[in-house]
Protein backbone atom coordinates (compact mmCIF):
# COMPACT_ATOMS: atom_id res chain seq x y z
CA UNK A 1 0.00 0.00 0.00
CA UNK A 2 2.94 2.29 -0.37
CA UNK A 3 2.13 5.41 -2.35
CA UNK A 4 5.07 5.84 -4.66
CA UNK A 5 5.15 9.32 -6.07
CA UNK A 6 4.54 9.14 -9.79
CA UNK A 7 7.77 9.95 -11.55
CA UNK A 8 7.19 12.87 -13.88
CA UNK A 9 8.54 12.64 -17.38
CA UNK A 10 9.65 16.27 -17.31
CA UNK A 11 9.86 18.45 -14.23
CA UNK A 12 9.30 21.73 -16.10
CA UNK A 13 8.75 23.37 -19.42
CA UNK A 14 10.23 26.55 -20.72
CA UNK A 15 8.00 28.66 -22.89
CA UNK A 16 8.09 32.16 -24.24
CA UNK A 17 5.17 34.42 -23.36
CA UNK A 18 4.29 38.08 -23.70
CA UNK A 19 3.20 40.09 -20.70
CA UNK A 20 1.70 43.51 -20.37
CA UNK A 21 3.77 45.48 -17.90
CA UNK A 22 3.77 48.98 -16.57
CA UNK A 23 6.93 50.99 -17.03
CA UNK A 24 7.95 53.40 -14.29
CA UNK A 25 10.04 55.93 -16.20
CA UNK A 26 12.47 57.62 -13.87
CA UNK A 27 12.94 61.31 -14.59
CA UNK A 28 15.10 61.89 -11.53
CA UNK A 29 17.85 59.66 -10.16
CA UNK A 30 17.36 60.75 -6.55
CA UNK A 31 15.43 58.11 -4.64
CA UNK A 32 14.39 60.67 -2.05
CA UNK A 33 12.73 62.70 -4.80
CA UNK A 34 11.06 59.81 -6.61
CA UNK A 35 9.72 57.76 -3.71
CA UNK A 36 7.80 60.44 -1.79
CA UNK A 37 6.18 61.59 -5.04
CA UNK A 38 5.16 58.02 -5.81
CA UNK A 39 3.95 57.48 -2.28
CA UNK A 40 1.82 60.58 -2.66
CA UNK A 41 0.22 59.30 -5.83
CA UNK A 42 -0.49 55.93 -4.34
CA UNK A 43 -1.95 57.34 -1.18
CA UNK A 44 -4.59 58.95 -3.35
CA UNK A 45 -5.10 55.78 -5.32
CA UNK A 46 -4.52 53.08 -2.73
CA UNK A 47 -4.31 49.56 -4.01
CA UNK A 48 -4.15 50.77 -7.58
CA UNK A 49 -0.92 49.02 -8.38
CA UNK A 50 -0.68 46.83 -5.34
CA UNK A 51 1.92 44.15 -5.94
CA UNK A 52 1.85 44.95 -9.64
CA UNK A 53 5.15 44.18 -11.31
CA UNK A 54 6.73 47.26 -12.89
CA UNK A 55 9.69 47.77 -15.15
CA UNK A 56 12.02 50.65 -14.35
CA UNK A 57 12.50 52.85 -17.41
CA UNK A 58 16.02 54.25 -17.47
CA UNK A 59 15.89 56.02 -20.84
CA UNK A 60 15.50 59.51 -19.37
CA UNK A 61 18.31 59.25 -16.85
CA UNK A 62 21.59 60.91 -17.78
CA UNK A 63 23.58 60.10 -14.65
CA UNK A 64 26.59 57.92 -13.97
CA UNK A 65 25.70 54.60 -12.31
CA UNK A 66 27.25 55.73 -9.01
CA UNK A 67 24.43 58.24 -8.62
CA UNK A 68 21.68 55.68 -8.96
CA UNK A 69 21.06 53.45 -5.93
CA UNK A 70 19.02 50.57 -7.37
CA UNK A 71 19.09 48.55 -4.17
CA UNK A 72 17.44 51.39 -2.27
CA UNK A 73 14.95 51.93 -5.09
CA UNK A 74 13.81 48.30 -5.04
CA UNK A 75 13.48 48.40 -1.26
CA UNK A 76 11.49 51.62 -1.20
CA UNK A 77 9.18 50.49 -4.00
CA UNK A 78 8.54 47.28 -2.12
CA UNK A 79 7.47 49.32 0.89
CA UNK A 80 4.86 50.89 -1.42
CA UNK A 81 3.80 47.39 -2.50
CA UNK A 82 5.22 47.91 -5.98
CA UNK A 83 7.45 45.13 -7.25
CA UNK A 84 10.27 46.12 -9.63
CA UNK A 85 11.16 43.22 -11.90
CA UNK A 86 13.67 44.66 -14.36
CA UNK A 87 14.75 47.63 -16.39
CA UNK A 88 14.30 48.94 -19.87
CA UNK A 89 16.40 51.47 -21.80
CA UNK A 90 19.25 53.45 -20.30
CA UNK A 91 22.99 53.35 -20.78
CA UNK A 92 24.85 50.03 -20.63
CA UNK A 93 26.53 51.23 -17.40
CA UNK A 94 23.20 51.93 -15.74
CA UNK A 95 21.83 48.59 -16.87
CA UNK A 96 24.87 46.85 -15.40
CA UNK A 97 24.35 48.60 -12.08
CA UNK A 98 20.72 47.50 -12.13
CA UNK A 99 21.69 43.90 -12.84
CA UNK A 100 23.90 43.98 -9.77
CA UNK A 101 20.80 44.95 -7.77
CA UNK A 102 18.80 42.06 -9.20
CA UNK A 103 17.03 43.98 -11.96
CA UNK A 104 17.71 42.37 -15.36
CA UNK A 105 17.20 44.37 -18.54
CA UNK A 106 14.03 43.44 -20.41
CA UNK A 107 13.63 43.63 -24.13
CA UNK A 108 10.62 45.57 -25.37
CA UNK A 109 8.46 44.08 -28.09
CA UNK A 110 9.75 45.39 -31.38
CA UNK A 111 13.28 45.21 -30.04
CA UNK A 112 13.89 48.96 -30.07
CA UNK A 113 15.50 48.77 -26.68
CA UNK A 114 17.34 45.49 -27.03
CA UNK A 115 19.20 44.16 -24.05
CA UNK A 116 22.89 44.80 -24.48
CA UNK A 117 25.05 41.87 -25.42
CA UNK A 118 27.32 42.96 -22.60
CA UNK A 119 24.75 41.85 -20.05
CA UNK A 120 26.08 38.47 -19.01
CA UNK A 121 23.83 38.23 -15.95
CA UNK A 122 20.69 38.45 -18.01
CA UNK A 123 19.16 35.03 -17.48
CA UNK A 124 18.61 32.74 -20.42
CA UNK A 125 14.92 32.93 -19.62
CA UNK A 126 14.79 36.67 -20.30
CA UNK A 127 11.57 37.43 -22.12
CA UNK A 128 11.41 35.94 -25.53
CA UNK A 129 9.02 37.40 -28.04
CA UNK A 130 7.13 34.63 -29.75
CA UNK A 131 4.92 35.66 -32.63
CA UNK A 132 1.54 36.82 -31.35
CA UNK A 133 -0.87 33.99 -30.72
CA UNK A 134 -3.22 33.42 -33.63
CA UNK A 135 -6.67 34.87 -33.12
CA UNK A 136 -9.69 32.67 -32.62
CA UNK A 137 -11.50 31.80 -35.89
CA UNK A 138 -13.92 34.69 -35.36
CA UNK A 139 -10.92 36.99 -34.99
CA UNK A 140 -12.45 38.43 -31.81
CA UNK A 141 -12.26 37.87 -28.11
CA UNK A 142 -15.77 37.97 -26.71
CA UNK A 143 -16.66 41.20 -24.96
CA UNK A 144 -17.44 40.70 -21.30
CA UNK A 145 -20.96 41.87 -20.50
CA UNK A 146 -21.82 42.65 -16.89
CA UNK A 147 -25.55 42.94 -16.25
CA UNK A 148 -25.46 43.46 -12.48
CA UNK A 149 -24.33 46.64 -10.77
CA UNK A 150 -20.65 46.28 -9.83
CA UNK A 151 -20.73 46.91 -6.10
CA UNK A 152 -18.33 48.34 -3.54
CA UNK A 153 -15.55 45.85 -2.85
CA UNK A 154 -16.08 43.97 -6.12
CA UNK A 155 -13.53 43.87 -8.92
CA UNK A 156 -14.31 42.61 -12.40
CA UNK A 157 -11.61 41.98 -14.97
CA UNK A 158 -12.14 41.45 -18.69
CA UNK A 159 -8.95 39.70 -19.60
CA UNK A 160 -7.81 40.42 -23.13
CA UNK A 161 -11.22 41.85 -24.00
CA UNK A 162 -13.59 44.80 -23.89
CA UNK A 163 -16.12 45.20 -21.12
CA UNK A 164 -19.69 46.46 -21.15
CA UNK A 165 -21.44 47.22 -17.88
CA UNK A 166 -25.16 47.67 -18.54
CA UNK A 167 -25.85 49.21 -15.12
CA UNK A 168 -23.58 51.08 -12.72
CA UNK A 169 -20.08 50.76 -11.32
CA UNK A 170 -20.58 51.91 -7.75
CA UNK A 171 -18.14 53.83 -5.58
CA UNK A 172 -15.58 51.44 -4.14
CA UNK A 173 -15.91 49.03 -7.09
CA UNK A 174 -13.31 48.44 -9.79
CA UNK A 175 -13.65 47.41 -13.44
CA UNK A 176 -10.55 46.45 -15.41
CA UNK A 177 -10.33 45.59 -19.10
CA UNK A 178 -7.42 45.05 -21.42
CA UNK A 179 -9.59 46.67 -24.09
CA UNK A 180 -12.26 49.39 -23.87
CA UNK A 181 -14.73 49.88 -21.05
CA UNK A 182 -18.33 50.97 -21.63
CA UNK A 183 -20.57 51.81 -18.70
CA UNK A 184 -24.17 52.44 -19.67
CA UNK A 185 -25.14 53.58 -16.18
CA UNK A 186 -23.10 55.69 -13.79
CA UNK A 187 -19.37 55.16 -13.37
CA UNK A 188 -18.71 56.02 -9.73
CA UNK A 189 -15.88 53.62 -8.95
CA UNK A 190 -12.61 52.96 -10.76
CA UNK A 191 -12.25 52.08 -14.42
CA UNK A 192 -8.93 50.80 -15.68
CA UNK A 193 -8.78 50.21 -19.43
CA UNK A 194 -6.14 49.26 -21.94
CA UNK A 195 -4.08 46.88 -19.81
CA UNK A 196 -0.52 48.11 -19.71
CA UNK A 197 0.09 49.04 -23.32
CA UNK A 198 -3.13 49.40 -25.25
CA UNK A 199 -2.77 53.14 -25.75
CA UNK A 200 -5.81 53.29 -28.03
CA UNK A 201 -8.24 51.97 -25.43
CA UNK A 202 -11.08 54.23 -24.31
CA UNK A 203 -13.54 54.47 -21.46
CA UNK A 204 -17.15 55.48 -22.10
CA UNK A 205 -19.59 56.25 -19.32
CA UNK A 206 -23.16 57.46 -19.60
CA UNK A 207 -22.85 59.26 -16.26
CA UNK A 208 -19.20 60.04 -15.60
CA UNK A 209 -18.47 60.38 -11.88
CA UNK A 210 -15.45 58.15 -11.24
CA UNK A 211 -13.01 57.77 -8.36
CA UNK A 212 -10.22 56.95 -10.78
CA UNK A 213 -9.77 56.31 -14.49
CA UNK A 214 -6.73 54.82 -16.17
CA UNK A 215 -5.76 54.00 -19.72
CA UNK A 216 -2.69 51.87 -20.36
CA UNK A 217 -1.27 52.86 -16.99
CA UNK A 218 -1.85 56.61 -17.36
CA UNK A 219 -4.32 57.45 -14.68
CA UNK A 220 -6.15 60.30 -13.02
CA UNK A 221 -7.71 60.31 -9.57
CA UNK A 222 -10.80 62.36 -8.87
CA UNK A 223 -8.87 65.51 -7.93
CA UNK A 224 -6.98 65.27 -11.17
CA UNK A 225 -10.09 65.27 -13.34
CA UNK A 226 -10.12 69.05 -13.57
CA UNK A 227 -12.44 70.16 -16.33
CA UNK A 228 -13.79 66.71 -17.12
CA UNK A 229 -17.56 66.76 -17.75
CA UNK A 230 -18.58 65.19 -14.44
CA UNK A 231 -22.07 63.75 -14.38
CA UNK A 232 -22.37 63.71 -18.18
CA UNK A 233 -21.88 61.17 -20.92
CA UNK A 234 -18.13 61.18 -21.29
CA UNK A 235 -15.39 59.37 -23.10
CA UNK A 236 -11.84 59.14 -21.90
CA UNK A 237 -8.88 58.58 -24.18
CA UNK A 238 -5.17 59.06 -24.15
CA UNK A 239 -3.74 62.11 -25.91
CA UNK A 240 0.01 61.87 -25.75
CA UNK A 241 0.68 61.24 -22.10
CA UNK A 242 -2.40 62.77 -20.63
CA UNK A 243 -5.99 61.71 -20.40
CA UNK A 244 -8.54 63.59 -22.41
CA UNK A 245 -12.21 63.84 -21.42
CA UNK A 246 -14.87 64.64 -23.98
CA UNK A 247 -18.63 64.63 -23.78
CA UNK A 248 -20.29 62.33 -26.28
CA UNK A 249 -23.82 61.81 -27.57
CA UNK A 250 -26.45 64.53 -27.71
CA UNK B 1 -39.83 24.52 4.19
CA UNK B 2 -39.25 27.82 5.91
CA UNK B 3 -37.94 30.91 4.20
CA UNK B 4 -34.66 31.99 5.78
CA UNK B 5 -34.42 35.79 5.87
CA UNK B 6 -31.28 37.63 6.94
CA UNK B 7 -31.47 41.21 8.21
CA UNK B 8 -28.09 42.69 7.41
CA UNK B 9 -26.35 46.00 6.70
CA UNK B 10 -22.57 45.94 6.85
CA UNK B 11 -22.47 49.10 8.94
CA UNK B 12 -23.26 48.87 12.65
CA UNK B 13 -26.03 50.60 14.56
CA UNK B 14 -28.31 51.25 11.60
CA UNK B 15 -31.33 49.39 12.99
CA UNK B 16 -30.89 45.70 12.15
CA UNK B 17 -31.98 44.43 15.56
CA UNK B 18 -34.84 46.93 15.79
CA UNK B 19 -35.97 45.78 12.34
CA UNK B 20 -35.52 42.07 13.10
CA UNK B 21 -37.71 42.36 16.19
CA UNK B 22 -40.35 44.41 14.39
CA UNK B 23 -40.51 42.29 11.25
CA UNK B 24 -40.51 38.97 13.10
CA UNK B 25 -43.31 40.22 15.34
CA UNK B 26 -45.23 41.56 12.34
CA UNK B 27 -45.01 38.25 10.49
CA UNK B 28 -46.20 36.38 13.57
CA UNK B 29 -49.10 38.82 14.01
CA UNK B 30 -50.16 37.90 10.50
CA UNK B 31 -50.26 34.24 11.41
CA UNK B 32 -46.87 33.15 10.11
CA UNK B 33 -44.93 30.85 12.40
CA UNK B 34 -41.77 32.85 12.92
CA UNK B 35 -38.52 32.40 14.80
CA UNK B 36 -35.90 35.12 15.10
CA UNK B 37 -32.26 34.20 15.74
CA UNK B 38 -29.70 36.57 17.27
CA UNK B 39 -26.37 36.01 15.50
CA UNK B 40 -24.57 38.74 17.43
CA UNK B 41 -22.62 36.46 19.74
CA UNK B 42 -21.00 38.40 22.56
CA UNK B 43 -23.15 41.51 22.00
CA UNK B 44 -26.59 40.01 22.17
CA UNK B 45 -29.42 42.47 22.49
CA UNK B 46 -32.29 41.07 20.48
CA UNK B 47 -33.59 39.55 23.71
CA UNK B 48 -33.60 43.02 25.31
CA UNK B 49 -35.47 44.61 22.41
CA UNK B 50 -37.95 41.73 22.52
CA UNK B 51 -38.30 42.06 26.29
CA UNK B 52 -37.34 38.45 27.04
CA UNK B 53 -33.88 38.94 28.57
CA UNK B 54 -35.04 37.63 31.95
CA UNK B 55 -36.21 34.39 30.40
CA UNK B 56 -32.94 33.40 28.72
CA UNK B 57 -31.63 30.10 30.06
CA UNK B 58 -29.83 28.56 27.12
CA UNK B 59 -28.61 30.15 23.91
CA UNK B 60 -27.62 29.21 20.38
CA UNK B 61 -24.08 28.28 21.41
CA UNK B 62 -25.38 25.87 24.04
CA UNK B 63 -27.45 24.19 21.34
CA UNK B 64 -24.56 23.97 18.89
CA UNK B 65 -22.32 22.50 21.55
CA UNK B 66 -24.91 19.94 22.57
CA UNK B 67 -25.44 21.37 26.04
CA UNK B 68 -29.13 22.04 25.43
CA UNK B 69 -31.90 20.97 23.09
CA UNK B 70 -33.15 23.51 20.57
CA UNK B 71 -36.55 23.49 22.23
CA UNK B 72 -35.03 24.34 25.60
CA UNK B 73 -33.27 27.37 24.15
CA UNK B 74 -36.22 28.76 22.18
CA UNK B 75 -38.18 31.41 24.04
CA UNK B 76 -41.82 31.72 23.07
CA UNK B 77 -43.15 35.25 22.96
CA UNK B 78 -45.94 35.98 25.45
CA UNK B 79 -47.56 38.84 23.54
CA UNK B 80 -47.79 37.36 20.07
CA UNK B 81 -48.62 33.81 19.14
CA UNK B 82 -46.45 31.97 16.62
CA UNK B 83 -43.30 33.85 17.62
CA UNK B 84 -40.10 32.44 19.14
CA UNK B 85 -36.67 33.88 19.86
CA UNK B 86 -33.36 32.06 19.81
CA UNK B 87 -30.95 34.22 21.81
CA UNK B 88 -27.23 34.64 21.24
CA UNK B 89 -24.65 33.93 23.86
CA UNK B 90 -23.44 36.74 26.04
CA UNK B 91 -20.31 35.02 27.24
CA UNK B 92 -18.84 33.08 24.36
CA UNK B 93 -16.55 34.31 21.68
CA UNK B 94 -17.57 34.52 18.04
CA UNK B 95 -15.81 31.31 17.05
CA UNK B 96 -18.33 29.30 19.01
CA UNK B 97 -20.70 29.57 16.03
CA UNK B 98 -19.90 27.09 13.28
CA UNK B 99 -21.41 26.69 9.84
CA UNK B 100 -22.27 23.06 10.51
CA UNK B 101 -23.90 23.92 13.83
CA UNK B 102 -25.95 26.73 12.33
CA UNK B 103 -27.01 24.51 9.45
CA UNK B 104 -28.40 21.86 11.79
CA UNK B 105 -30.34 24.47 13.75
CA UNK B 106 -31.79 26.13 10.66
CA UNK B 107 -32.79 22.77 9.16
CA UNK B 108 -34.55 21.78 12.34
CA UNK B 109 -36.34 25.13 12.64
CA UNK B 110 -37.33 24.96 8.97
CA UNK B 111 -39.49 21.93 9.64
CA UNK B 112 -41.69 23.80 12.06
CA UNK B 113 -41.60 27.48 11.12
CA UNK B 114 -42.62 29.52 8.09
CA UNK B 115 -39.94 32.16 8.57
CA UNK B 116 -36.49 32.02 10.14
CA UNK B 117 -35.29 35.61 10.65
CA UNK B 118 -31.54 36.02 11.18
CA UNK B 119 -30.43 39.21 12.96
CA UNK B 120 -26.90 39.73 11.63
CA UNK B 121 -24.06 41.37 13.52
CA UNK B 122 -22.40 44.38 11.86
CA UNK B 123 -19.42 44.02 9.55
CA UNK B 124 -18.64 41.70 6.67
CA UNK B 125 -16.60 39.24 8.72
CA UNK B 126 -17.29 35.77 10.00
CA UNK B 127 -20.38 36.48 12.10
CA UNK B 128 -22.11 38.44 9.34
CA UNK B 129 -21.12 35.85 6.73
CA UNK B 130 -22.61 33.08 8.83
CA UNK B 131 -25.84 35.01 9.37
CA UNK B 132 -26.35 35.47 5.63
CA UNK B 133 -24.97 32.14 4.43
CA UNK B 134 -28.23 30.15 4.52
CA UNK B 135 -30.49 33.02 3.46
CA UNK B 136 -33.22 32.73 0.82
CA UNK B 137 -34.02 36.43 1.19
CA UNK B 138 -32.11 39.40 2.53
CA UNK B 139 -33.44 42.62 3.99
CA UNK B 140 -30.64 45.16 3.67
CA UNK B 141 -31.00 47.89 6.28
CA UNK B 142 -29.59 51.27 5.25
CA UNK B 143 -29.54 54.72 6.83
CA UNK B 144 -29.62 57.77 4.56
CA UNK B 145 -25.91 58.44 4.79
CA UNK B 146 -23.04 57.78 2.42
CA UNK B 147 -21.12 55.34 4.61
CA UNK B 148 -24.17 53.23 5.34
CA UNK B 149 -25.12 53.04 1.66
CA UNK B 150 -21.56 52.08 0.75
CA UNK B 151 -21.56 49.26 3.31
CA UNK B 152 -24.94 48.01 2.13
CA UNK B 153 -23.59 47.96 -1.41
CA UNK B 154 -20.68 45.89 -0.16
CA UNK B 155 -22.92 43.43 1.67
CA UNK B 156 -25.01 43.02 -1.51
CA UNK B 157 -21.83 42.03 -3.31
CA UNK B 158 -21.10 39.52 -0.56
CA UNK B 159 -24.62 38.06 -0.83
CA UNK B 160 -24.03 37.56 -4.54
CA UNK B 161 -20.77 35.72 -4.03
CA UNK B 162 -20.60 34.15 -0.57
CA UNK B 163 -24.11 32.94 0.25
CA UNK B 164 -24.94 29.25 -0.01
CA UNK B 165 -27.24 29.99 -2.92
CA UNK B 166 -24.41 31.75 -4.73
CA UNK B 167 -21.94 28.98 -4.00
CA UNK B 168 -24.36 26.38 -5.32
CA UNK B 169 -25.22 28.60 -8.30
CA UNK B 170 -28.90 28.44 -7.44
CA UNK B 171 -31.39 31.26 -7.91
CA UNK B 172 -29.84 34.25 -6.13
CA UNK B 173 -30.87 35.51 -2.71
CA UNK B 174 -33.93 37.77 -3.06
CA UNK B 175 -32.94 41.27 -1.97
CA UNK B 176 -35.04 43.96 -0.27
CA UNK B 177 -34.04 47.48 0.70
CA UNK B 178 -35.22 48.83 4.05
CA UNK B 179 -34.26 52.44 4.68
CA UNK B 180 -34.43 53.30 8.38
CA UNK B 181 -33.97 56.45 10.49
CA UNK B 182 -35.18 58.48 7.52
CA UNK B 183 -35.56 62.09 8.56
CA UNK B 184 -37.36 64.06 5.82
CA UNK B 185 -36.45 67.42 7.39
CA UNK B 186 -32.76 66.62 7.33
CA UNK B 187 -33.07 65.23 3.83
CA UNK B 188 -34.72 68.47 2.75
CA UNK B 189 -31.85 70.45 4.26
CA UNK B 190 -29.40 68.31 2.32
CA UNK B 191 -27.89 66.77 5.45
CA UNK B 192 -28.96 63.28 4.50
CA UNK B 193 -29.24 61.32 1.28
CA UNK B 194 -32.52 61.39 -0.58
CA UNK B 195 -34.44 58.14 -0.95
CA UNK B 196 -34.07 58.30 -4.74
CA UNK B 197 -30.30 58.60 -4.43
CA UNK B 198 -30.10 55.54 -2.20
CA UNK B 199 -32.29 53.57 -4.58
CA UNK B 200 -30.27 54.66 -7.56
CA UNK B 201 -27.04 53.40 -6.03
CA UNK B 202 -28.28 50.15 -4.52
CA UNK B 203 -30.72 49.30 -7.31
CA UNK B 204 -32.79 46.72 -5.41
CA UNK B 205 -36.55 46.75 -4.71
CA UNK B 206 -37.66 49.00 -1.85
CA UNK B 207 -39.42 47.19 0.99
CA UNK B 208 -40.00 50.21 3.18
CA UNK B 209 -38.85 53.47 4.68
CA UNK B 210 -38.92 53.75 8.47
CA UNK B 211 -38.78 57.33 9.73
CA UNK B 212 -36.54 58.52 12.54
CA UNK B 213 -38.82 58.34 15.54
CA UNK B 214 -38.52 58.75 19.28
CA UNK B 215 -40.89 55.86 19.72
CA UNK B 216 -38.09 53.44 18.73
CA UNK B 217 -36.00 54.30 21.74
CA UNK B 218 -39.03 54.19 24.00
CA UNK B 219 -39.97 50.79 22.60
CA UNK B 220 -36.52 49.34 23.08
CA UNK B 221 -36.33 50.65 26.64
CA UNK B 222 -39.55 48.85 27.49
CA UNK B 223 -38.66 45.71 25.57
CA UNK B 224 -41.59 46.04 23.15
CA UNK B 225 -40.97 45.68 19.42
CA UNK B 226 -41.94 49.06 17.96
CA UNK B 227 -44.40 47.46 15.52
CA UNK B 228 -46.68 46.84 18.51
CA UNK B 229 -46.94 50.62 19.02
CA UNK B 230 -49.77 51.46 16.63
CA UNK B 231 -49.44 55.18 17.40
CA UNK B 232 -45.88 55.44 16.22
CA UNK B 233 -44.89 56.32 12.65
CA UNK B 234 -42.00 53.85 12.86
CA UNK B 235 -44.37 51.11 14.02
CA UNK B 236 -46.78 51.86 11.16
CA UNK B 237 -43.93 51.90 8.66
CA UNK B 238 -42.76 48.47 9.83
CA UNK B 239 -46.36 47.25 9.53
CA UNK B 240 -46.40 48.42 5.91
CA UNK B 241 -43.05 46.77 5.24
CA UNK B 242 -44.29 43.42 6.56
CA UNK B 243 -47.43 43.69 4.43
CA UNK B 244 -45.30 44.39 1.33
CA UNK B 245 -42.99 41.52 2.24
CA UNK B 246 -46.04 39.25 2.11
CA UNK B 247 -46.98 40.59 -1.29
CA UNK B 248 -49.46 43.39 -0.51
CA UNK B 249 -49.19 46.73 -2.26
CA UNK B 250 -48.95 49.68 0.09
CA UNK B 251 -48.03 53.28 -0.74
CA UNK B 252 -44.92 54.58 1.00
CA UNK B 253 -45.52 57.20 3.69
CA UNK B 254 -43.48 59.37 6.05
CA UNK B 255 -41.33 60.54 3.13
CA UNK B 256 -42.21 64.22 3.39
CA UNK B 257 -41.81 66.73 6.18
CA UNK B 258 -45.04 66.79 8.13
CA UNK B 259 -46.80 70.13 7.73
CA UNK B 260 -47.84 71.29 11.14
CA UNK B 261 -51.44 72.45 11.35
CA UNK B 262 -52.38 75.81 12.86
CA UNK B 263 -53.44 74.19 16.09
CA UNK B 264 -50.14 72.37 16.54
CA UNK B 265 -48.18 75.45 15.58
CA UNK B 266 -50.03 77.56 18.16
CA UNK B 267 -49.55 75.12 20.96
CA UNK B 268 -46.29 73.59 19.86
CA UNK B 269 -47.91 70.21 20.34
CA UNK B 270 -45.92 67.12 19.61
CA UNK B 271 -47.55 63.89 18.76
CA UNK B 272 -45.43 60.78 18.80
N1 LIG C 1 -36.29 54.49 13.19
C1 LIG C 1 -35.50 54.81 14.23
N2 LIG C 1 -35.65 56.01 14.85
C2 LIG C 1 -34.88 56.36 15.89
N3 LIG C 1 -33.90 55.57 16.39
C3 LIG C 1 -33.69 54.37 15.83
C4 LIG C 1 -34.48 53.94 14.71
N4 LIG C 1 -34.03 52.69 14.35
C5 LIG C 1 -33.03 52.38 15.21
N5 LIG C 1 -32.83 53.38 16.10
C6 LIG C 1 -31.84 53.41 17.17
O1 LIG C 1 -30.57 53.16 16.63
C7 LIG C 1 -29.77 52.41 17.53
C8 LIG C 1 -29.24 51.16 16.85
O2 LIG C 1 -30.32 50.30 16.53
P1 LIG C 1 -30.14 48.72 16.45
O3 LIG C 1 -29.55 48.17 17.69
O4 LIG C 1 -31.42 48.16 15.96
O5 LIG C 1 -29.06 48.68 15.28
P2 LIG C 1 -28.19 47.43 14.80
O6 LIG C 1 -27.99 47.65 13.34
O7 LIG C 1 -28.82 46.16 15.23
O8 LIG C 1 -26.84 47.67 15.58
P3 LIG C 1 -25.60 46.63 15.69
O9 LIG C 1 -24.86 46.79 14.39
O10 LIG C 1 -24.83 47.14 16.85
O11 LIG C 1 -26.18 45.27 15.87
C9 LIG C 1 -30.65 52.10 18.72
O12 LIG C 1 -30.36 53.03 19.73
C10 LIG C 1 -32.04 52.31 18.19
O13 LIG C 1 -32.93 52.71 19.21
MG1 LIG D 1 -27.94 44.48 16.30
Amino acid sequence: MSAEPQPRAEPFRLRGANFNLLVLRLLDARIDAVVPALGDQFKRAPGFLRFAPVVIGLGDLAVPPAEMDFVALVRELKALEIVAIGTTGGTPELRQAAIAAGLPPLRQSGGDEAAPSSAPAAPATAPVNPPPAPLAPSGLRPTMIVDQPVRAGQRVWAQGADMIVTSTVNAGAEVIADGNIHVYGALRGRAIAGGADNLGARIFAQNFDPELVSIAGFYAVREGLGKAPIGRATQVRLAGESLRFDPFGA
Amino acid sequence: MAQVVVITSGKGGVGKTTSSAAIATGLAQRGKKTVVIDFDVGLRNLDLIMGVERRVVFDIVNVIQGEAKLNQALIRDKRVENLAILPASQTRDKDALTKEGVQIIIEELSKEYDYVICDSPAGIEKGALLALYFADQAIVVTNPEVSSVRDSDRILGVLQSKSKRAEEKREPVKEHLLVTRYDPARVERGEMLKLEDIQEILAIPLLGVVPESESVLRASNTGTPVILDAESPAGLAYGDAVARFLGEERPHRFLEVEKKGLFKRLFGGRAA
